[in-house]
Order: C-alpha cells, then structure tokens, then sequence
C-alpha cells in the first residue's frame, strides 16, 4: 500500500482540514446541538439547531418542513368536496376544525347559509375537536417534565370523544362531515344524551390533571417564570389562540369574529387569560378552555334545533368568482384559508395560515438564553402540530 | 403553600385510578381476543350492491385520489313490454377498489346516485402484500353482509332513513 494516486491524497488532506476546521468552531463559537429531526420531545420530525453555551442557549433554529406534503398545491387540482378530505390531514388532532375556516370561505363566496341545524352540529363538533386535541396536551406536558402518567389518563379520557365523534361521523379522526351549505348527515338517536356522558368524563379528567400535574411543586418550579412571552412581543411574532391568552392578551376569535356560519353566538362562555405569559400560564389557560368547551357543547346540546341540515344547493359545486379569507379560532390558534376561485369546480389558489407555523416563529427569540432542559417545556406549551406547521 | 402539598394530592389520584383498576377492571381492551363493536356508522370498509351499479363513473370520478377501476360494457336487453324496442344496459366489467390507496373520506358512498355502495364496520382485511389491497367486485360484494341498516335519527332531525337492499 505504498502508492497512493495524488487525487485520494488530496482528498484525505481536504478531510483533515475540514475536520480541524469544525474543531476550531466548536471551540470558539460553543458545541451545536441538534434537537430532532427524530426526537421523542419534538412531536414529530421537527429539528432545532441549538448553539449552545454550556447548558445555556445562545441561539436556537427551528428546521421546518420535514414534513410539507404541499396541500395548497393539491388543492388546486381538486374540486371543493374533495379538498375537505386532504385538509383533514393538517392538524390530525382535532380534524374536524380545519374543514370548518375553509367550508366558511366557500360558502361565503356562494353566499350560501347553513340552516340552523347544520350550524349548531358544525359547532358541537368543532368543540368536541378541540376537547379531543387540548386533552391530548394536558397528558402530553407531563411526558415532556419526565411524569408519564397523565399521557395515559389523557389518551384513555380522549377515546370518550372520539368514540361520539366516531359514532356521529363515521370516522375517528378524519371525520370530513362539513359540506358547503351544512353537515353531511344528521346525528344518530341517542348521541345527545352520550356526549353529555362523555363530557362529564372530560370534567373529571381537568380535575385529576389539575391534581396531578398544575398543584404539582416540581410542576410549577419548572414551568412558572420559563419562557415569559411579553403580550407586545407575542403579538408582533402573529402568536394566537391559547398562546397569546396567556400573556394577557383577551382575544378569541370564538367571540370577538364569530362567523355566521357557527353558533357560537347563542351561548354564554367566557374567556380566560393569564397575566403571567408563561408556561405555567399557557397550562393553565388550556386546562380552562377544555372545561369552557364543555360548558358551550352542553349549551349547545340543549337547544338544538329541529329542521334541515342542508341548505339548498347545487348537485354540482361551482363557486363564482370572487376571493375570501375565513379564519376561526382553532384548537392550536387562529387558522385562516385564504380562496380564490376563477369560476371553476376547482380553487384557484388556496393559502392556508395555520396556528402553528406563526406559533413555532417566536421559538428563536424565546429559547435565547434558555436552559436545554426548558428548551423542551417551552416548545411543549407553545403547544404545535408538526403536520400544523409544514402542512 | 397550599393545605395538602400538591404532591400528595396528584398521588391520592393515581391511588384512586389504581382502585378503580383493582376493582372495576382495566379499560385496556386485549385486542385480538376481546374486541370493541365499532359504531354502525365507522367507515372500515366499502361493499359493492353489485345489481344497483349501472357503471356511471360518478365515483370513480370524484375520487380524491382516484383508487376506484371501472370497467363497463353496453348490452342489449329484452324489452320491457312485448313488441317494445330491446333496452340498452350497462354492464359492470370491473369494479376495484385500491385500499392501499383509498383515503376512507367515503365521497364515493356519497355521490352514489343508484345506491350501490355502502359502508361496512368491518375492518379486519390488512394483507401481508400491498397488492392484495385491491378488491375486486366480488370481494366487495362479500362485505354486503356485513353492512349494518341505517340508525334512526335524534329528534328533530328531517332525514329520511335509508334502508339497505339485501
């Protein structure tokens, strides 16, 4: 092994440098850390680029888009009860909330109203959407502080709401039960008195997670005062929904732009917010929001109309031309479609603003001059949906 | 500080569950020995009344993905009244549908103007082969068994009940 060609030579020279030269970076510039893309703290495949300072972050990365399966594209070669189907898929967790913005963008630009009916069972669902979703995160949070038991207790207490929303629609996460002009089909008998049961179980879960996980002393000295999001900052980074409540902020689109195309109008609830804007605070929020969901689900289940739940509407969909942007507050945040149609059976352009993505852009800023170890309770209460964010 | 100090209180719930396991029984259902009944509504899998189908193409067009095969030839039949013109009818050929594809958003059930596709709870049909997700006509019209009749609706409710042809 004597002879050695001068290009293999120049190549074993060229790996050397390079490798002296990442030794010289990490010395001078502190180690990188990589969090993901596979990480069992990143609900997904998201990878964030930590530089760090001994324990102490200097700046942090988010890599996104791991997970982009271009469903504006593939909106566009698809006709409009088509694309309920692929926008389920966004935020798998609460499906039935991303058909909704988009259902009220088509529906205005028809200048169509759902009947009364339709509006309320739209409505239930995306309550029971949102219940599904934000109990997932009550269990999820503890998982991230190391206590593995609430996760068990939320994917049990979960499976009451599934199952309702399973037996109303036909499918357990992937419900596509909103059509333009109403819902698909009309609810089972029995169902309202069944969600009430399920609803009372959901109760009895926020008051074990707030024994188990918010009274919790090693809870709170890992959460209160971590991660403080400023409203003026949250605000400025476009943070929303239960992100943005926690910093004091008292804004829902539930209340404040509630579209005539929900219910939400005929019901008594409140919003909650937190002074704090930390951790602890967006726990806090959520954990309230479950129970206000609860409250508007079993007002809603009270004074359900009778009638039609479909308004009158043409066999095949044609939407005129025209644009809207539709957004409504989603489990994770605001969510808006922006559609513009040419007159076709297809949109021409769809663009979808989801909670997530605008969530994740303030994590640069936050994680500066955090720990490692709250690195990952910060992005566990900023709260995102990895097929949310790359959709 | 509060009364109880908030780690006592998150163990008091877990002993509680553990009581509750102890003497109600576990909530885990061990899948292939014991099953759930899903809802008479779940989409698990699609059956095919193969008389209704006159070979439209409705579903198979409106397929978001467009995993339904249709096949159909033209036919004459005898007419209906004696002296009549002979009917023109279409003949199902081939009718698959591809589970490795399907999205299960059940539009096809939907735009179905002759009701010849329905939903069937089953959901026990994973192959070894992907190949073998795609059922043909008499696969799918195997599932018609295990179609469920339509619920009745809450109150208030102005939909009329299907029924199933059997």
């Amino acid at each position: 092994m004597t002879a050695i060609s001068d290009r293999r030579q120049l190549a074993y020279i060229a790996a050397q440098a390079a490798d002296a030269r990442v030794n010289v970076e990490l010395e001078a510039e502190g180690m990188t850390l990589n969090i993901g893309p596979q990480h069992p703290a990143t609900h997904g495949t998201l990878r964030i680029v930590a530089r760090l300072d001994g324990e102490q972050v200097i700046e942090a990365d988010p890599v996104m888009g791991y997970m982009h399966r271009g469903y504006e594209k593939l909106a566009e070669v698809r006709t409009y009860p088509q694309v309920t189907t692929l926008i389920n898929r966004i935020d798998w967790l609460g499906s039935f909330a991303n058909e909704v913005p988009f259902i009220l963008a088509a529906e205005q630009l028809m200048d169509i109203e759902a009947p009364p009916r339709a509006r309320h069972i739209r409505t239930i669902l995306f309550e029971l959407a949102r219940i599904a979703n934000v109990t997932l995160f009550l269990g999820d949070m503890g998982v991230q502080l190391g206590a593995v038991t609430p996760i068990f207790y939320a994917f049990r207490d979960r499976e009451h709401i599934l199952n309702q929303i399973e037996s109303a629609t036909g499918g357990r996460f992937h419900p596509n039960f909103d059509r333009i002009g109403g819902v698909k089909d009309d609810l089972p008998a029995g169902w309202l008195a069944e969600t009430k049961q399920s609803l009372g179980e959901i109760r009895k879960f926020c008051d074990q997670m707030e024994d188990l996980i918010l009274g919790n002393e090693i809870f709170q000295a890992r959460t209160r005062g971590i991660g403080v999001i400023p409203a003026d900052v949250g605000l400025s980074y476009g943070l929303s929904g239960a992100n943005i409540r926690s910093s004091g902020v008292d804004w829902d689109l539930r209340r404040d732009g509630a579209h005539p195309g929900l219910a939400y109008n005929d019901v008594e609830w409140r919003v909650w917010t937190h002074p704090d804007g930390d951790s602890f605070a967006r726990y806090w929020v959520r954990l309230q929001e479950v129970r206000e969901s609860c409250l508007i689900v079993e007002q809603l289940l009270d004074s359900m109309p009778s009638g039609p739940i479909m308004a009158k509407v043409p066999r095949i969909i044609k939407v005129p031309e025209g644009e809207a942007y539709v957004e409504t507050e989603n489990p994770l945040g605001v969510m808006g479609y922006y559609v513009v149609s040419q007159g076709g059976l297809e949109p021409f352009r769809v663009k979808i603003r989801s909670a997530s993505f605008s969530n994740m852009s303030i994590s640069p800023w936050l994680l500066k001059g955090t720990y490692v170890p709250d690195v990952i309770t910060i992005l566990a209460s900023l709260y995102f949906i990895l097929g949310d964010i790359d959709r | 500080m509060p009364l109880v100090p908030g780690v006592v209180s998150g163990l008091g719930v877990t002993f509680k569950e553990i009581v509750k396991t102890v003497t109600k029984g576990a909530e885990t259902v061990q899948y292939p020995h014991e099953k759930e009944d899903p809802a008479p509504r779940a989409r698990g899998v699609i059956a095919l009344h193969e008389e209704n189908c006159t070979a439209c193409m409705l579903c198979s067009r409106e397929c978001p993905d467009w995993c339904i095969y249709i096949e159909g030839h033209k036919e004459l039949a005898p007419p209906r009244r004696a002296g009549g013109k002979p009917r023109q009818v279409n003949k199902l050929d081939r009718f698959d549908i591809d589970y490795g594809l399907c999205m299960y958003c059940g539009i096809c059930v939907e735009v179905c103007p002759f009701e010849a596709l329905f939903w069937s709870p089953e959901y026990e049909y994973s192959e070894p082969k992907i190949a073998d997700l795609l059922h043909d006509k008499t696969r799918l019209g195997q599932w018609m068994e295990t179609v469920p009749d339509f619920e009745p609706y809450e109150g208030g409710a102005e939909v009329k009940i299907k029924k199933v042809p059997r």
